[in-house]
């Protein structure tokens, strides 16, 4: 569906993308994430066809997105700060959407107004922030689109609304295979949503992979032994951290679970455990392996 | 018809998949009931269809359910993949329970002989009958 290939972007010297790879496909619900100023959000631009690439290509349904009105009727973007024409209410801006959007749905428009219980003829500007994203997403899935861009969606909802947009978004997902892409500071919540994730690090993505996978390919190892500890056998393990507390080892391990057990369990531990790891310790662990670690900065 | 812990280390198509195992093996789900559909599941539970796809895929190539196209999926009746379910999960259990009484200091003569003492008295049992 929306395929990005060796694309870079340049701002003056500095290369904000650099050869970023991804292919998302149809009906998948896709996370970016990445460390602060890793060009999350220029990628999302590029995808969302705002930006047009220095190098590479961007196609989505096989056509160039970049000013391409037709790939565009089919897609919503919804940027970090939502986007509304000056002075415009809600109302004015649904009837500027319906006029561009062939898919637009008034129906739907009107349910999701009214169950938002949003004041259409107010304003937009005069709303507060968690509002106005509300306004945009009622916006963004009035026009019915095939292909849904998010840049840090939910911040600024409170629990209860972002369980509802997430629930629409995942009977769009369902019902018609809509796409969506979404950026994400807030690891926990594209955990429940996404099928793949793609880490971005200094403009390059680091790696692209269906959730399950990548967390079934990591794990955290708690090991204790009795005597001494068999470093030839943890040596032998890919391992990308490792903590001692006590006489307890806790590692990073990559590699499969069966695997990494009958290792371990060769070598008579008096405690051994293997868990999954988190999405935000994923993101930690192997933007750490990268050069990006977490130092913990002490302040008088 | 069930909850999934979001914020579980476990990946959520791996507490899918056991969790609908639990209701097949419990017979919550009898044998030839239709699933709930993917997209009624997805919309339940706020979490992937692709997801739910993906966990019922897995259930089907491990023998629990079997689909019709453009129908569904159903629970499948054949117990062959429920046994061999149980038996894991029994072996697992057993491999603990050894563990522990042989750090107890219980000899290994001591736990064949309970369990040959166990198997006369089931084949016993069983010649009774």
């Amino acid at each position: 569906m929306i395929e990005v290939q060796k694309v870079s972007k340049v701002f003056d010297r500095y290369e904000a993308v650099q050869e970023a790879q991804i292919s998302i496909q149809k009906g998948s619900i896709y996370g970016l994430i990445g460390s602060n100023g890793a060009g999350k959000t220029t990628l999302i631009k590029l995808v969302a066809g705002i930006y047009q690439p220095d190098l590479g290509r961007i196609t989505i349904d096989g056509q160039d997105n970049f000013e391409n009105t037709k790939v565009k009727k089919k897609m919503f973007y919804i940027p970090d700060h939502p986007y509304f024409l000056t002075h415009y209410t809600t109302l004015q801006m649904a009837q500027f959407y319906r006029s561009i959007y062939p898919n637009w749905s008034q129906e739907r428009y009107e349910t999701l107004v009214a169950s938002f219980k949003v004041n259409v003829k107010k304003k937009i500007h005069t709303f507060s922030k968690g509002w106005q994203r509300q306004i945009a997403f009622i916006l963004a899935l009035s026009t019915r689109p095939e292909v849904l861009i998010l840049d840090e969606p939910l911040d600024g909802l409170d629990a209860v609304v972002r369980k509802k947009v997430k629930n629409l978004l995942i009977q769009d997902v369902s019902e018609r295979e809509m796409t969506i892409l979404i950026s994400s500071h807030n690891l926990r919540e594209l955990e429940d949503i996404c099928d793949h994730i793609g880490i971005i690090h200094r403009g390059k993505i680091l790696i692209e992979k269906e959730l399950d996978e990548l967390k079934s390919d990591i794990h955290k190892v708690q090991v204790a032994y009795k005597g001494e500890v068999p470093e030839h056998v943890i040596k032998r393990l890919s391992v990308l951290h490792t903590e001692k507390r006590g006489s307890v080892f806790l590692c990073i391990v990559k590699g499969k679970e069966e695997e990494i057990s009958e290792l371990i369990l060769n070598t008579n531990p008096v405690i051994f455990d293997l868990l999954p790891l988190t999405l935000e310790e994923i993101f930690i662990y192997e933007m750490g392996d990268n050069g990006y670690a977490i130092e913990n900065i002490m302040v008088e | 018809m069930f909850e999934l812990d979001t914020r579980s280390r476990k990946p959520i198509y791996e507490q899918l998949v056991e969790k609908l195992k639990e209701l097949i093996m419990n017979e919550v789900l009898k044998p030839d009931e239709q699933l709930p559909s993917v997209r009624m599941l997805a919309q339940q539970l706020t979490i992937n269809p692709n997801t739910i796809q993906k966990a019922y895929r897995e259930l089907e190539n491990q023998g629990f359910i079997y689909s019709q196209k453009g129908k569904g999926s159903f629970v499948n009746p054949s117990e062959e993949s429920k046994d061999s379910e149980k038996i894991t999960a029994v072996k697992g259990e057993l491999d603990k329970l050894i563990l522990e009484a042989l750090y107890l200091g219980i000899t290994v003569e001591e736990l064949i002989q309970l369990v040959k003492d166990k198997d006369a008295s089931k084949r016993g049992g069983a010649k009774g009958d």
